[in-house]
């Protein structure tokens, strides 16, 4: 039973999938009567994918879509094939022609050539760009392809395949003999590839194009229709309990030192966490990095992460553990309420440090920020959702509102 | 020893092998004293990579570049790992969602980013609002599968979650602001446990490398 694939045909992207699939006798076929901007739009399309493009592959298990992955898929459905490489290298240098030829030769032909056909505005020196962009690639690539008769080994692949469908479509459509005679070895590539009998037989003749397609006089309407609108999910928030200080009955009861025993019991037992970080020896992620999950409480305890201020001061290595150290003995007051890593970074001084908190409650506690000196130290962020943005410390601090009013600058 | 990851610090494209390396166990270093525009120009860069472009990652037998290639091969390099799905519809669905987080959000995320720092074209109104109109389109989209969906692909984290969290890191320290990625919560819930959650485990369990770096010492409180 065939596979089939949802595509106009001449697709180019669709050529992929079914090139691959007469080298590893596979069969796809091309879904019939496919009317673009109708067929893929139906609710039953959307399901298999919910942006709507094509090509997507049915499969027995599901469908696919983005047509580099179908192509791995079908060429993976015959085990041990040449297509896939045979080696872990040869593997990875597929994959890297299959990701150059998507992001460096397929894009740079579509920046150039989808203006003038009308379906994004055509702006003369963005074309400038995208064709400086082309000729870089496509220098790369005659580069390579002058020692080389195939992408990758000695006999075609699926970066061959990708790479094929991609720069023919260039060929034919916008890629003069004027321009693609800067680069033989990209010529002679292509001619071999699609005379290829699998690639003919799904491509059929090619013929190079002999101008550039004119510029659109009244720029075509945006083929896609107007974005679904998102559905505004609600914020779900729970109403935050509000915080009572249970009633002590027992007379013998000891006053709570600490305003952190006043909080509501937390499911996270400190101690628990602490004895499976230190009794894990092996499997450390499945067993201990799982535990912490299923034993987190977010509502009770609260992840921070400490960034060292003065880095710069950080100049001999061990000065700097030392550093560590003493700040880890003077939170000794907090151990009750505290789990803490601190990390020493660095092969060349200076030195960063940086580290992770477990604090009980949902601030860092007061009595730590008093007692503790080093504290100031350090810069503070919180690991929750809406600071996401704060955790990479390589970045400044963003202020997203004014990078959207800022100016270009070179 | 460690494999040598060419890049600057603090890269995107970066971080996917590094993170991959995290779940591996392999070991893979940022190498010491990279100069953006100095160092990928040099005869022997270029011999691993014509285009000059970074990441590029030396191994024994050969070097590779292309930031999602690379990635694949890091997780390749341990046999029988979570990263890579179970089944062949799984690494069918690895690999949609992987070029998925390439052209749909990536580059939508760079045609409206880099002509506003300057780079990558001219900048031009009218090619903005159609870079964020597909942008709105590629997130909505992502959006309703993550309604259903924690992970991208199966029950645990999988290559295409590694490389699609990388990618729209970039947007929300950059140029994503709350207001424009509250229409897509299940997108924002999605990369706060991708990228927050990872890091508390590097730091949990003394990650070395530690982002591409040595770590030179870990102490534990407890």
């Amino acid at each position: 039973m065939a596979l089939v694939l949802h595509s106009g045909s001449g697709n180019k992207n669709a050529f992929k999938a079914l090139i691959a699939a007469e080298y590893t006798g596979v069969k796809v076929e091309l879904t019939k009567n496919f009317e673009m901007g109708v067929s893929n739009k139906t609710p039953e399309f959307l399901k298999m994918n919910p942006l709507g493009k094509i090509p997507v592959l049915e499969t027995p298990d599901g469908a696919v879509f983005e047509s580099n992955a179908i192509a791995r898929y079908v060429a993976r459905l015959k085990d041990n094939n040449s297509l896939c490489g045979s080696s872990l290298i040869e593997y990875a240098h597929i994959e890297q022609w299959i990701d150059f030829s998507a992001t460096e030769v397929d894009a740079n032909i579509g920046r150039w050539l989808y203006p003038r056909l009308g379906f994004v505005p055509h702006v003369p020196v963005h074309e400038e760009h995208a064709i400086a962009s082309l000729k870089r690639s496509l220098g790369a690539l005659n580069t390579h392809l002058a020692s080389n008769t195939y992408l990758v080994g000695h006999s075609v692949t699926l970066a061959d395949i990708v790479m094929t469908c991609n720069l023919y479509f260039g060929f034919v459509r916008i890629l003069t003999k004027s321009f693609t005679s800067e680069f033989p070895h990209v010529e002679r590539y292509l001619w071999t590839m699609v005379n290829q009998p699998n690639f003919k037989k799904v491509i059929g003749e090619v013929k190079q194009a002999e101008s550039v397609p004119p510029v659109q006089k009244k720029a075509a309407a945006p083929k896609e229709p107007k974005a679904k609108e998102v559905k505004k999910e609600a914020p779900k928030e729970a109403p935050k309990p509000k915080v009572e200080a249970p009633e002590e009955e027992e007379a013998p009861k000891p006053k709570p030192k600490n305003a952190l025993d006043l909080l509501p019991p937390s499911k996270m037992i400190l101690d628990e966490w602490k004895r499976l970080y230190s009794n894990t020896k092996t499997n450390f992620r499945e067993i201990a990095i799982k535990g912490f999950w299923d034993m987190y409480d977010p509502e009770g305890y609260s992840l921070w992460f400490c960034n060292y201020k003065y880095n710069d001061e950080n100049t001999v290595s061990f000065v700097t553990m030392n550093k560590v150290g003493g700040f880890l003995q003077r939170m000794d007051l907090c151990r009750k309420y505290a789990f803490g890593k601190m990390l020493v970074i660095g092969s060349t001084p200076p030195f960063k440090v940086k580290g992770l908190w477990l604090f009980r409650g949902q601030d860092i506690p007061k009595f730590v920020m008093d007692e503790v000196y080093d504290m100031e130290l350090y810069e503070w962020t919180k690991a929750q959702k809406e600071r996401v943005n704060a955790m990479i410390e390589d970045q400044e601090p963003f202020e997203g509102e004014e990078l959207l009013d800022a100016k270009c600058f070179k | 020893m460690a494999l040598v990851l060419h890049s600057g610090s603090g890269n995107k494209n970066a971080f996917k092998a590094l993170i991959a390396a995290e779940y591996t166990g392999v070991k893979v270093e940022l190498v010491k004293n990279f100069e953006m525009g100095v160092s990928n120009k040099t005869p022997e860069f270029l011999k691993m990579n014509p285009l000059g472009k970074i990441p590029v990652l030396e191994t024994p037998d050969g070097a590779v570049f292309e930031s999602n290639a690379i990635a694949r091969y890091v997780a390749r390099l341990k046999d029988n790992n979570s990263l890579c799905g179970s089944s062949l519809i799984e690494y069918g669905h690895i690999e949609q969602w992987i070029d998925f987080s390439a052209t749909e959000v990536d580059a939508n995320i760079a045609r409206w980013l880099y002509p506003r720092l300057g780079f990558g074209g001219p900048h031009v109104p009218v090619l903005e609002e159609f870079a964020i109109t597909s942008l709105k389109r590629s997130l909505g989209a992502l959006n309703t599968h993550l309604a259903a969906n924690t992970y991208l692909v199966g029950h645990s984290v999988t290559l295409a979650d590694i490389v699609m969290t990388c990618n729209l890191y970039l947007g929300f320290v950059r140029i994503l602001t709350k207001s424009f990625t509250s229409e897509f919560p299940h997108v924002e819930r999605y990369l706060w446990t991708m990228a927050q959650k990872e890091r508390v485990n590097a730091m949990i369990e003394d990650q070395e490398p530690f982002e591409g770096e040595e770590l030179l010492d870990a102490k534990c409180f407890k």
